[in-house]
């Protein structure tokens, strides 16, 4: 088996599309030459040439908008928007035209458009480059949102996302890109709309996404030499969400933590704890605990950025508090 | 010197209590006769007075069911310390309930913290594996944060060591998400408890049609007359003819009591009151010396004070014969479910006007018909015969009443 990092996985499942089916291309602000901000796009421009790796003026507006266009003349284009947070500056795009067009038509126009972006903190990127605006997004109907956390994910799930007649956003996080795994010789779709458990466990469920799948998973470790089992769940799709995998998991632990890397105050995680309590209310034993950044713009200063991003010590923290031991 | 607070005996035949809350904090100060906590028995919710004044300075039993004689709190003075002893105060023995099992020995689980509202603090898986054992949250101690009870400390709780005599059996049926499904309060309890004792009495039904002409012309006189106060009815008028017929035949105004039967000088008139989540029967006491707009001002002020759950115990106890009515529903007849010990209700229905022969010629007449159910072991068909004979002609010639 390959072995492949989330950044290569990313242009496989993209060059894979392209090689099988004219329809699907990239566009994007320097995705050709330079291979975009983050290398994603290396080399396609060679394979595949300008007609199909498109570089596009500094407007995300106007790029989402053309995408949007081909995508309801049949195409199947894949956006590129730089940063998550100049996906604030295409929203007008996404919200009010990629998402409404099928539903407004009577379902005689599709709009199969896929806008990939990346952000995340990490690297002290400040507060402009680093926004994980996921919660924007799932609260838009009409749209679906996607949200990766290994190579093997990113791979199936953008292809499913390629190929769906709806338009999704799918987030990816910078700091995964060079996270490096084997993946399977020949890529397999995965469903949108289906949850991963990641690692099974009896005493706590773990609903993590993106980055901090991976804390989650460190915390579980941790957890493990204090004797607790912790299950952790990505839902990998945040809509449509897999919403019977997370109550069954809750149900069978009894306790539940949700974590992501944005902001906790009516963040993604508020919309699993709602759907948790109210599936799994008579199962619960403890309040379900949020692990999210505090409610501030991020700080540019490592060592602040650090203490407002959550890692795998807030999350075993929040996993201690569930079995009450603080 | 601490005084305790125990559940107290608020009517005949009640046994238990369950808390719903408590209206005072400890370490609140009390006054004498200052509600101090809401108490929901088999027949009504209500407040319950301090019967003492100082700090409030102990609550036992933050809510649930407590049986009548237990200690739930201590008044006492600010500083002092109490120790809360877990035996019922010696309450009085009943021997008809002789057979039911003694209640689980209470000293042998720790009195858990307060929370201060009266609310125990339980997580909801807690809750639910408690509601399907049968273990009282308030016997349990939580060691979850905050003093919160947490599964595990009702897994560790044994439930009752005396076995409850049939006890359903705790396994959850399958039940559809469709399904709604309502817990039984208090009263749907006492509901279902009081008329499956109702179904073991062997009953039989009479029934009479009477001729409502002049009943109802003495109640539009009525209404005339009485027009500023609570407007008499049909049946406040029905309740004062049947407590004339009942003091005519004593032995249909009795309690049925096991080895006796108590024949009682007032006709005490229990009036069934539909309210929203079940019935109640307030009564209305010696009505056969009340007139009918007395009568009527009493069952206005029964019937509001039902309908808002405002009832005393006093309001409900002390009933020697009860009428139903459903004739504002369109009923024009049904067998009524007797009210133990009791020992003869009566089923009221719709006035409609009908044909009938009068003088060999047929004629429209407003119609009423009664069905009374009695307890054939008290009472026989031709007692019960007579007593609603004499309903039939007072309704129809008011002035034999007298």
């Amino acid at each position: 088996m390959p072995e492949l990092s989330f950044r290569e996985a990313v242009r496989d499942a993209l060059s894979r599309a392209m090689r099988q089916d004219d329809d699907v291309f990239i566009m994007g602000e320097d995705i050709a030459e330079m291979g975009g901000s983050m290398g994603v796009t290396l080399g396609m421009l060679e394979e595949f040439g300008p007609e199909r790796v498109r570089n596009t003026p500094i407007s995300e507006m106007a790029l989402a908008g053309a995408a949007i266009g081909a995508a309801m003349q049949g195409m199947r284009p894949v956006a590129e928007i730089m940063y998550e947070d100049f996906l604030t500056l295409a929203t007008e795009q996404i919200v009010n035209q990629a998402a409404k067009h099928r539903y407004m038509s009577g379902g005689q126009v599709t709009v199969p458009v896929t806008f990939r972006t990346q952000g995340g903190a990490g690297w002290s990127p400040g507060a402009q480059h680093a926004q994980q605006l996921e919660a924007w997004f799932v609260h838009i109907p009409g749209l679906k949102v996607v949200f990766p956390s290994t190579p093997t994910d990113v791979r199936g799930l953008l292809w499913s996302s390629i190929y769906d007649d709806n338009p999704v956003v799918f987030f990816e996080h910078r700091t995964l890109y060079g996270l490096k795994e084997e993946v399977p010789e020949e890529l397999e779709p995965i469903p949108l709309g289906q949850a991963r458990v990641h690692r099974a466990g009896e005493d706590v469920t773990v609903i993590a996404t993106g980055r901090l799948v991976h804390e989650a998973l460190a915390a579980a470790e941790g957890a493990e030499q204090e004797g607790l089992s912790v299950e952790v769940v990505d839902p990998r799709t945040l809509q449509p969400l897999d919403e019977d995998a997370l109550i069954s998991s809750v149900k069978k632990t009894n306790r539940c933590v949700v974590a992501h890397e944005a902001v906790t105050r009516m963040g993604f995680g508020a919309e699993i704890a709602a759907i948790v309590q109210y599936g799994a209310f008579d199962w619960l034993d403890a309040p379900i605990e949020r692990v999210g950044s505090k409610f501030t713009p991020l700080p540019f200063a490592p060592i602040m950025e650090d203490w407002v991003v959550p890692d795998a010590g807030d999350v075993l923290d929040a996993v201690r508090r569930t079995v009450g031991r603080t | 010197m601490a005084t305790e607070v125990r559940l107290p005996r608020l009517g005949q035949g009640m046994e238990s209590g369950t808390i719903v809350k408590w209206l005072k904090s400890e370490g609140d100060q009390v006054e004498k006769g200052e509600p101090l906590y809401e108490l929901d028995t088999d027949k009504v919710t209500q407040e319950v007075e301090a019967d003492a004044s100082g700090v409030l300075l102990k609550i036992a039993v933050p809510e649930g069911e407590v049986e009548v004689g237990r200690t739930i709190g201590v008044i006492g003075e600010q500083g002092e310390t109490v120790e809360v002893s877990a035996e019922p105060a010696a309450p009085a023995p009943e021997p008809q309930r002789a057979e039911r099992a003694a209640p689980p020995e209470p000293a042998a689980t720790p009195i858990r913290e307060s929370s201060g509202n009266g609310r125990i603090k339980a997580s909801p898986l807690a809750r639910r594996i408690a509601r399907e054992r049968g273990i009282e949250l308030s016997a349990v101690a939580g060691t979850g944060p905050e003093g919160r009870v947490v599964a595990e400390d009702v897994e560790r709780a044994t439930a009752p060591s005396v076995p409850q005599p049939a006890a359903p059996t705790p396994t959850p049926l399958p039940v559809s998400q469709d399904v709604e499904v309502v817990q039984l309060n208090s009263m749907r309890k006492t509901i279902a408890r009081r008329l499956t004792e109702a179904w073991e009495a062997p009953v039989f039904q009479l029934g009479i049609t009477v001729d409502m002409v002049r009943a109802l012309q003495v109640r539009q006189r009525l209404v005339e007359i009485h027009g500023d106060g609570a407007k008499p009815t049909i049946s406040d008028l029905l309740t004062k003819v049947c407590a004339a017929a009942l003091m005519r035949n004593r032995a249909v105004n009795a309690l049925y009591k096991g080895d006796a039967v108590e024949l009682w000088p007032t006709a005490n008139i229990g009036i069934a009151v539909a309210v929203p989540n079940g019935l109640v029967v307030p009564v209305i006491q010696s009505c056969e010396r009340k007139t009918i707009a007395e009568i009527a001002a009493v069952r206005a002020d029964l019937v509001e004070r039902a309908r808002g759950g405002s009832l005393r115990q006093g309001d409900l106890d002390g009933g020697t014969f009860t009428i139903s009515n459903l004739g504002m529903f369109g009923i024009e007849r049904f067998i009524a479910v007797l009210n133990p010990p009791q020992t003869a209700i009566l089923a009221v229905g719709s006035t409609e006007e009908k044909p009938v022969v009068v003088d060999g010629e047929v004629v429209v007449r407003p119609r009423l018909e009664l069905t009374l159910t009695c307890d054939h072991r008290a009472i026989d068909g031709a007692t019960g015969a007579r007593f609603l004979g004499d309903v039939k002609t007072f309704i129809e010639e008011p002035g034999l009443a007298l």
